[in-house]
């Protein structure tokens, strides 16, 4: 059995995934837009919410959460070492039913990994819990482990929100997803959130339209060309503090959909989300974090156990294994 | 699932079967040997009061079973943080689980291995014999029904703790109106005389209660007009018959100014005596210190000048015609009798020979307007002017099983004098007799103003002795106040069982009452009528009680038809010359002897 030592070091320690909490895109994108779908470039303007659309009795929303239960190394046979990250991740759906006042954890699954490069490395039994070992390939150094976890998460949500669905469905629900849609993109009503903005996707002028919205005001839609792209479509939300890009949400859609059925799926969004916003003494992600979110994933969170307590039985674990 | 372990509770596996698991113990909150919290299932529920039982596995030995009371239930939405999150729980924008928790306080630890619960560990609702066990019913020989429990089920007390076994005397304790203290102590005497658990000496056993308030108490062997089927239905899971008492004597003073001397009651007017003492009895039995019955009149000098009467009165009265004669003159009612007295006192020849020789003016002139002021209270009970053989005592022995005395007319010089004299009379008659048997109950409300904490007075007395040697004597006192706080703490101690109805806000802090828990302390102030805590040594945490509605009338509007006994009262035997019409003709006329 391959020989591991925990890191000492708090695994809290290692990379920061959030994005780094400025209200506004750092970077320009190269990524080519059009931005002619719903209306021409040159008309674009704020689009209040549609009298016409009425919100969905049913929203499901998906979250998953991450955290990294230890750092690791191993000890080859042949006195190579490899990092390893031992975490803790789950994803869930809460179906908030609007019309009957009714907010349920619909379900949440947890998942462990091992995630190492290291090519003899087994599934870690720590106490209760077990590790399964997912293999990174490649050289696996440390700073890029993290990152290898987003796949099995993501795939957990996907997993999960079908799941979701199959218990009860009306037909007309609306599925919000936290983050960009990329490979989520075939479930049905389904809506891309993605809370904080890296790049900036619209030219300097129609950008003036992003930054002039008002609250629960959306852009017109337009198409993203790249690798995951598909329509997408800025909102503010409402409690924002007034600067520029502050409750600024940008939402996506599947690009299989036709452009008519993007422009229903933003009314709905403008319809829906804001109601969603939360306040800021209460979180300080807000207004952008949505209250079902921030529930769900302090539910997660609880789920993932107790980090103290995992963190000593890994200890525990492989000091077994010397 | 193995349910072996509660045969050591004596539990069958039928009865564990009926018993549902309702949650699980809590490990965010200590758990500890006697209390401990316990998460409910969603689905199920536990209200205050609620029996469950839970069980500890230990290495190496028997498991333990640990039973107990809820005695606390909450419920909180678990992922919320903040207090306006219920509106976004409410609204269907955040998830939230509703969770209830449990406080069970534990009852009964069996074999006694005080380990806490393991969190995690199954609860169940206790049913049926596991129950019983965990309110240690199961230990009681003899258990008399006092009622039934939050869920229905029959309460027990323990006998022993009753008739001087183990322990003796209930204290009740509430506001009056709402707390009915003495309808709980006439269903308890019920229960002692109809459940047969007492065996014989619920057969033998008398009770003496004194009615203070209205003629509630008049009406113990009429029949309850209002008695419905849910009330019999309560009865029969008691395992008790739905009637009156059968045997009540009712006693009543005289009517104030008739020479007759027939009772003086308003809404009863068959099987009524009435009670009085001759003058004769008055002086040779030494019954004029209870005259000064107030806690009040023992502090005031002149208690030595009512012995040295007392014992002048003793020493020199002779019988004369239902009167006395005294120093050759003839005093046939309490009027001459004072006025006789004063007349002594005053006068400078004889006035050391009643009152002794160190006595000055003052102290005597006190005594002397205290005497005289008791003149319109004691003259209908004090009677020179009746028949000395015509049976005017209350005397539980030679009485029925029940005897009721009633005090509501009288002015509070005169219910002290009647409580004083009856249960020094009665406690006398045990101890010369020396036997706990038969045993004697005595229902006594406001027992605060007969022995209050402070001060002491004849009456206190009295009831002391009672409390401390009517254990051993059979004599077993239900006394029932308002405020336990004022109540000799001798007496209150001395009750092994302890019985809270509503209580007062202030009154319900203070110390008396801290064998509540804090839960129960504030459920007290808001118990209804016919609820009530019981504290019994056996169990160490008090039951909350519902007892039945009377089953017998307590007002006249409610009385069914009067028993044929009270028809053939005694009275009519007895005074030739009453009997002829003197009761307005309600009752068949006998012969005159």
């Amino acid at each position: 059995m391959t020989r591991m030592f925990v890191d000492s070091w708090d695994p809290s320690y290692g990379a920061s995934f959030e994005g780094d909490g400025s209200d506004g895109p750092a970077s320009p994108s190269s990524a080519q837009v059009d931005t002619d779908v719903e209306v021409p470039a040159d008309q674009w303007a704020p689009i209040d919410v549609s009298s016409r659309v009425r919100c969905p009795d049913v929203v499901f929303l998906v979250d998953g959460v991450r955290r990294n239960d230890a750092g690791l190394w191993t000890a080859e046979e042949d006195g190579m070492s490899y990092a390893g990250l031992a975490a803790s991740y789950a994803a869930g759906v809460v179906r908030c039913d609007l019309r009957n006042g009714v907010a349920e954890l619909a379900g949440a699954r947890v998942a462990r990994g091992l995630f190492t490069a290291s090519p003899s490395a087994e599934d870690l039994q720590a106490g209760s819990v077990r590790y399964e070992v997912h293999r990174v390939s490649g050289t696996g150094e440390a700073s890029k482990l993290p990152a290898a976890v987003q796949a099995p998460l993501t795939a957990l949500e996907i997993d999960i929100s079908g799941a979701a669905r199959d218990g009860g469905s009306d037909g007309a629900d609306l599925l919000v997803v936290d983050g960009p849609l990329r490979n989520r993109r075939q479930l049905p009503r389904t809506i891309g959130y993605v809370k904080t903005q890296q790049k900036q996707y619209l030219s300097a002028a129609l950008t003036t339209v992003v930054t002039s919205l008002r609250p629960t005001q959306r852009t017109p839609v337009f198409a993203l060309g790249t690798v995951w792209g598909g329509w997408s479509w800025y909102l503010r939300l409402p409690g924002a503090s007034g600067a520029p890009w502050s409750g600024i949400v940008r939402i996506e859609c599947s690009p299989d959909l036709t452009p008519a059925e993007a422009i229903e799926l933003a009314d709905l969004s403008s319809a829906t989300l804001p109601r969603f916003a939360s306040s800021s003494y209460k979180d300080p992600r807000a207004p952008q974090n949505l209250v079902p979110i921030a529930g769900l994933e302090r539910r997660l969170r609880g789920m993932l156990g107790d980090a103290r307590v995992l963190h000593r039985a890994l200890t525990l674990a492989t000091a077994k294994t010397r | 699932m193995s349910y072996g372990w509660c045969n050591m509770i004596g539990v069958s596996d039928e009865a564990v079967e009926a018993s549902e698991p309702v949650g699980r113990v809590l490990g965010t909150a200590d758990a500890t040997p006697l209390q401990f919290w316990t998460a409910v299932t969603p689905g199920s529920y536990l209200q205050l009061d609620d029996v469950v039982v839970t069980r500890r596995e230990l290495p190496g030995r028997e498991p333990v079973t640990i039973a107990g009371v809820v005695t606390q239930v909450r419920a909180r939405h678990e992922g919320a943080q903040f207090d306006s999150d219920v509106f976004a729980i409410a609204e269907g924008t955040l998830p939230a689980l509703v969770q209830e928790a449990a406080e069970i306080t534990t009852t009964r630890v069996d074999p006694e291995f005080y380990v806490p619960p393991a969190p995690g560990a199954v609860v169940h609702r206790a049913s049926g014999d596991a129950r019983d066990a965990a309110l240690h019913f199961d230990r009681m020989e003899r258990r008399v029904p006092m009622g039934t429990g939050r869920d229905g089920v029959p309460v027990f007390l323990n006998a022993d703790f009753l008739d001087g076994t183990r322990g003796a005397h209930v204290s009740i304790s509430g506001i009056s109106g709402v707390a009915t203290k003495t309808s709980f102590a006439t269903f308890l005497l019920y229960s002692v005389f109809r459940s047969g658990q007492l065996g014989g000496d619920a057969v033998n056993a008398r009770a003496l209660i004194f009615n203070v308030k209205g003629e509630d108490l008049l009406f113990l062997d009429h029949p309850n007009t209002k008695l419905d089927e849910a009330t019999e239905a309560a009865y029969a899971r008691l395992g008790l018959p739905a009637t009156p008492f059968p045997d009540v004597r009712v006693y009543a003073p005289p009517r104030a100014g008739d020479s007759s001397g027939a009772p003086d009651v308003q809404s009863r007017l068959t099987g009524v005596d009435s009670f009085y003492w001759t003058l004769e009895e008055f002086c040779s039995k030494r019954l004029l210190p209870y005259v000064f019955a107030d806690a009040d009149d023992e502090r005031q000098q002149y208690t030595m000048v009512v012995h040295s009467v007392t014992a002048h009165l003793a020493r020199h009265a002779v019988p004369a015609e239902g009167g006395i004669s005294i120093d050759g003159r003839r005093l046939s009612s309490y009027g001459d009798l004072v006025d006789h007295v004063v007349d002594q006192l005053t006068d400078d020849e004889t006035r050391s020979t009643w009152a002794g020789s160190a006595v000055n003016m003052g102290t005597v002139n006190a005594f002397a307007r205290r005497l005289i002021g008791s003149k319109r209270d004691l003259a209908r009970l004090i009677r020179g002017d009746l028949a000395a053989r015509r049976p005017h005592q209350i005397k539980t022995a030679e009485s029925a099983q029940v005897t009721v005395v009633d005090l509501h007319n009288l002015p509070d010089r005169a219910q002290r004098f009647v409580v004083g004299v009856t249960l020094k009379t009665e406690f006398d008659d045990k101890e010369k007799s020396g036997t706990g048997r038969p045993l004697l109950f005595v229902v006594l409300d406001e027992l605060n103003k007969y022995a209050p904490r402070e001060g002491s007075s004849p009456i206190k007395e009295v009831l002391l002795d009672i409390a401390e040697r009517g254990r051993s004597l059979g004599v077993i006192l239900i006394g029932a106040q308002q405020t336990a706080s004022e109540v000799e703490r001798r007496i209150v101690t001395n009750s092994a069982i302890r019985v809270v109805g509503r209580l007062d806000p202030a009154e319900a802090s203070r110390p008396e009452y801290g064998f509540l828990p804090p839960a129960m302390r504030q459920r007290a102030l808001l118990a209804r009528p016919g609820t009530m805590f019981v504290n019994q040594p056996d169990i160490p945490v008090p039951l909350c009680v519902e007892f039945p509605f009377p089953a017998w009338a307590t007002r006249k509007s409610e009385s069914g038809p009067p028993p044929a006994a009270t028809m053939r009262s005694i009275v009519q035997g007895v005074d030739p010359f009453a009997v002829v019409g003197g009761r307005g003709g309600s009752f068949d006329d006998d012969i005159p002897f």
